[in-house]
């Protein structure tokens, strides 16, 4: 089974649970949760069902290609349920099964693991979910998003596409992973690695980037004022992309790091205030 | 009659579960005991995804005798002892026979009444109300909720088998019906069990891939690895917290015995059972303490026939193995020394800057402690360690895996041959991180130790980050335990307010909070752990208060002081003692101080208490000085009988006044002798009330 095949069966079996298919958001995210169809979708009262691919960008994790298991551009599968249902363990231990995972050979465990993200006010209970050792997803209980408590509350099932095809594969090196029949992932992606990486590290313009985070960061207080909040939290992506590439390069410093993810912070919290119709959060 | 009770959940942390089983069995003795049920036997056990509780308990409350009281007897009886109207009327309204009536004594005086049988109420009605009273009282460090439902638990919860004597309770629990019913093992056995008794119970459930005690889980662990290792003649690292962690953490345990390249071997230990313990909680391998190309995992499962989870375990370890060489092999191009300017770009805490400034305090603080503490011969060495300890946080090791943050300071200093002291303290200097662990070995680590945390206390107290209840995000408790401990176990003596006095100058304006306050806060918050501490060892609350009293100066004179006192108690001498110092106390309350003039003396007996004071003082003090309290309290008890006398002979509230001042000042000074061993007035002896004891969080 391929990386292709393994999207294809992945989308096919959440399709069958009612999930509407988004397609890949075109801006930088560092993780499936940070794209308007999870973020915006969970703050409201209405039932929601989606699933889609994102790539998550984390410019630290660049190894310039020579690394077997890090890349700092991966691929997830992002499934959100809103309200979370009952059977919602089963329901995914199911989808393991339909890509031809036989359990009953394997050791699967749910293991404690509670998620955060401080730069968009979001945390949560769930596990990470181990096959064999192998940490193949994340599955969260949302409990709070922007600052704000959700009701009901969203469970979301992150599957790092890379490692589960690794397991499919049973391969060592993620380079050697079949995208298709035809396409490896090193054809598709380790010109991309390596050049991001020295971009990541060295080659990105410190003075740029600042000047972006804090150009994209004006924009978004001035769109929020606007009530433009759709577009006000592609501001806030940015200057979240651009803080990370900062910091890969080495040029935050302590006190810079706090203050810059507070600034985000309370942006993303004011969006989500204003998109829930004022609602103060805990 | 037997109850069986199962909370099905999503998997539960291991933490969760532990404390759940405490609550639950305190919650049913607590609930079964206000009714009256008698409670023949109760136990709790666990899964991962089941909270059971089983037990034993009478079949319903014992039927009573109950008393009716009506009317005074003076009402209900005339002067001819026959009924009146009115006790006519209460046996009436009862319906009850009149012959049953009888005279009843209360304090407040006699009443006509009578005495009926109370019929019991049964434990299936009794159970029906307290179950979901016990469960929905359950807390978790972390809750969460799911769905539409505002109800908040540690995971999602999906079944209840409630039954007492072979039937389901009537009861339910947030929309959960009592049956009698339960599933199997999620992926082994997933269908359906009927049970209506613990036996049943836990064999059907082990038909179905689930072992239902901890405990009996924890021995399959352990028979597992032995028999996976007999043939290497090896043994698994010792690591209690994961065994048990892990026992809590399937319903099935299979231990897996696998291998990995001999090559990464060469990695330090250290190193190597941390990879497998964090993220994957594997044991290590060990022959001879030498560490085996092997490692060992426990699977949920009851087979692993193809080999499957062994290789996918063994992949997983590899690729970490690979990074953790590869984190090796870098960081140790770079000296310790050199990566010492990074630190000024890591924060230690908003207010309390970054390690290069903590780095700069602990120089400092080291510098003193080492003079304070005549360890001079190894001043330079310790305070190079001071400079360098806190290094290794720039390494990639210690970025991912942080639990070797200073264990790994400490190998790169020896890979890069640094003086063994050098080496040594940076390794221990996170040492003891609780008051189980072990205290740093060396002189240099320990000192380090007590400077990193001391450091750390009073930065975050003089910042106002307060510690509350069960939150301490700034660990502070974890951090004077550790003082406390490394002072304890090392018997190091120096001053503790002039410590704080020290680390609060060294902190100069940075601190939030005046230095008055912070120090006073300090004191606070270390007598408070002390108590802990001392109480934990199981020495009697009074006697801590006592110990406490002089307050905190040396560390090591608190202890010294409470096991003077506890080896003391029970000494024929010691209560007549205690009374004694306490009447002194009592004459003395709310006095001023007043001065002794040898020359004022008018009586002989006042003139013997005088001597036989600076007889007693001068032999004490040295003794007092070097913390010798036994012996010091042991002379103290020397003044008893001129004590006695002198208060027999002499009225200390004289008519003169210069008389009665001088009286009264030779007291003073026997109080304060006495209060440089301990404040005598804290005891509790027999026959007083007892104080209600202070409990340390």
């Amino acid at each position: 089974m391929s990386v292709q095949d393994l999207i294809l069966g992945l989308h096919r079996y959440w399709a069958g649970q009612g999930c509407y298919l988004a397609q890949t958001y075109d801006v930088e995210v560092g993780a499936g949760t940070m794209t308007p169809d999870t973020f915006f979708r969970v703050l409201d009262k209405r039932n929601w069902r989606v699933g889609y691919v994102q790539p998550s960008r984390r410019p630290d994790d660049g190894r310039y290609g020579e690394n077997p298991n890090r890349v700092q551009k991966h691929f997830q599968y992002q499934v959100i349920m809103k309200p979370s249902p009952a059977g919602i363990q089963d329901i995914y231990v199911q989808s393991l099964r339909s890509l031809g995972i036989a359990l009953e050979d394997h050791d699967l465990r749910f293991d404690e693991d509670n998620w955060e993200s401080p730069t968009i006010g979001a945390w949560g209970v769930g596990w990470q979910v181990l096959l064999d050792g192998l940490e193949i997803t994340q599955f969260t209980y949302f409990q709070q998003c922007g600052g704000i408590d959700l009701s009901p509350v969203p469970v979301e099932i992150t599957y790092g596409l890379e490692r589960l095809e690794m397991f499919l594969e049973q391969k060592d090196d993620i380079y050697d992973l079949d995208w298709s029949a035809d396409v490896s992932y090193r054809d598709l992606r380790l010109r991309e690695e390596k050049e991001f990486s020295a971009y990541n590290f060295t080659a990105a313009s410190v003075t740029m980037l600042r000047q972006a985070f804090n150009a994209c960061h004006k924009e978004a207080g001035r769109l929020v004022a606007k009530d433009l909040l759709l577009p006000a939290y592609d501001m806030c992506l940015k200057c979240s992309h651009n803080f990370n590439l900062l910091d890969s390069r080495g040029a935050i410093s302590v006190t810079e790091r706090i203050k810059m993810i507070s600034l985000i912070r309370a942006l993303v919290n004011e969006i989500a205030r204003r998109y829930t119709g004022g609602k103060e959060g805990v | 009659m037997e109850f069986l009770l199962e909370l099905r959940a999503e998997e539960l942390p291991a933490s969760h579960i532990r404390s759940a089983r405490e609550q639950l069995e305190a919650g049913f003795r607590k609930e079964l005991a206000d009714v009256r049920i008698d409670v023949r036997s109760l136990k709790t056990l666990a899964t991962p995804r089941r909270l059971v509780v089983a037990g034993d308990f009478a079949e319903g409350q014992e039927d009573r005798e109950e008393l009716v009281t009506g009317p005074p007897l003076a009402v209900a009886k005339g002067p001819d002892g026959a009924l009146t109207a009115a006790g006519k009327g209460f046996a009436r309204s009862h319906g009850i026979d009149e012959g049953l009536l009888e005279a009843v004594r209360t304090p407040r005086g006699e009443y006509l009444g009578f005495k009926r049988k109370a019929k019991g109420t049964s434990t299936a009605d009794i159970l029906a109300a307290a179950v979901p009273r016990v469960l929905g009282a359950l807390t978790f460090p972390k809750m969460m909720r799911w769905g539409e439902s505002p109800f908040r638990f540690s995971r999602p919860i999906h079944g209840l088998l409630c039954v007492f004597g072979g039937a389901p309770v009537a009861t339910s629990f947030e929309g959960l019906k009592a049956t009698d019913e339960t599933v199997g093992h999620r992926i082994a056995s997933p269908g359906p069990i009927k049970a209506g008794e613990l036996a049943t119970y836990q064999a059907g459930l082990e038909k179905a891939a689930v072992i239902i005690d901890p405990a009996a889980r924890k021995q399959m662990i352990l028979a597992q690895i032995a028999a996976a290792l007999a043939p290497l003649k090896a043994k698994a690292y010792p690591d209690p917290e994961l065994l048990d962690d892990l026992s809590l953490n399937v319903e099935h345990p299979l231990v897996i015995l696998g291998a990995f390249p001999e090559a990464y071997l060469s990695l330090p230990l250290e190193v190597l059972s941390t990879a497998m313990r964090e993220g994957q909680h594997l044991f290590s391998v060990v022959r001879d303490k030498k560490q085996l190309p092997h490692f060992l995992g426990v699977a949920d499962a009851v087979g692993d026939a193809k080999g499957l989870i062994r290789r996918g375990n063994e992949r997983v370890l590899k690729a970490r193995l690979e990074d953790a060489r590869f984190f090796w092999d870098r960081d140790r191009r770079v000296p310790l020394g050199e990566r010492a300017a990074g630190l000024k770009d890591v924060l230690f805490q908003e207010k309390l800057g970054s390690y290069e400034d903590k780095t700069q305090r602990l120089k400092k603080i080291v510098g003193y402690l080492c003079d304070k503490l005549g360890a001079a011969e190894i001043k330079s060495d310790a305070v190079e360690a001071a400079g360098l300890c806190k290094v290794d946080l720039l390494t990639e090791m210690v970025k991912e895996f942080s639990g070797l943050q200073g264990r790994m300071g400490g190998l790169y200093a020896r890979e890069e041959g640094l003086a063994t002291v050098v080496q040594e303290a940076i390794y221990e200097h996170y040492q003891p991180g609780s008051l189980e662990d072990a205290s740093p070995a060396t002189k240099a680590g320990a000192i380090l130790s007590l400077a990193d945390k001391m450091d750390s206390i009073v930065g975050a107290i003089g910042a106002g980050l307060q510690v509350s209840g069960s939150s301490d995000p700034f660990g502070l408790r974890r951090n004077a335990h550790g003082v406390c401990k490394v002072a304890l176990d090392r018997k190091l003596r120096f001053s503790f307010p002039l410590l704080l006095d020290r680390v609060l100058a060294i902190y100069g304006d940075r601190l939030t909070l005046g230095r008055a306050e912070t120090k006073a806060a300090c004191l606070d918050f270390f007598a408070g752990r002390l108590r802990f501490i001392l109480e934990k060892k199981g020495y009697r609350y009074d006697l801590i208060n006592a110990a406490l009293g002089p307050g905190v100066d040396q560390i090591v004179d608190v202890l010294a002081r409470v096991e003077a006192l506890d080896g003391l108690k029970s000494s024929p001498q010691f209560e007549p003692f205690i009374l004694m110092a306490k009447r002194i106390n009592n004459i003395l309350k709310d006095l001023p101080p007043a001065k002794v003039n040898p020359d004022v003396f008018v009586e002989k007996e006042e003139r013997d208490l005088y001597s036989t004071l600076s007889i007693i003082g001068s032999n004490a003090l040295p003794m007092i000085a070097r913390g010798d309290f036994a012996r010091a309290q042991g002379i103290m008890f020397k003044l008893q009988p001129v004590l006695n006398t002198f208060f027999d002979k002499v009225l200390v509230m004289a008519e003169d006044k210069r008389t009665r001042q001088n009286r009264l000042g030779l007291l003073q000074s026997i109080a304060k002798m006495l209060l440089s061993i301990a404040d005598y007035s804290q005891i509790v002896v027999e026959g007083e009330k007892s104080a209600k004891p202070k409990t340390a969080r």
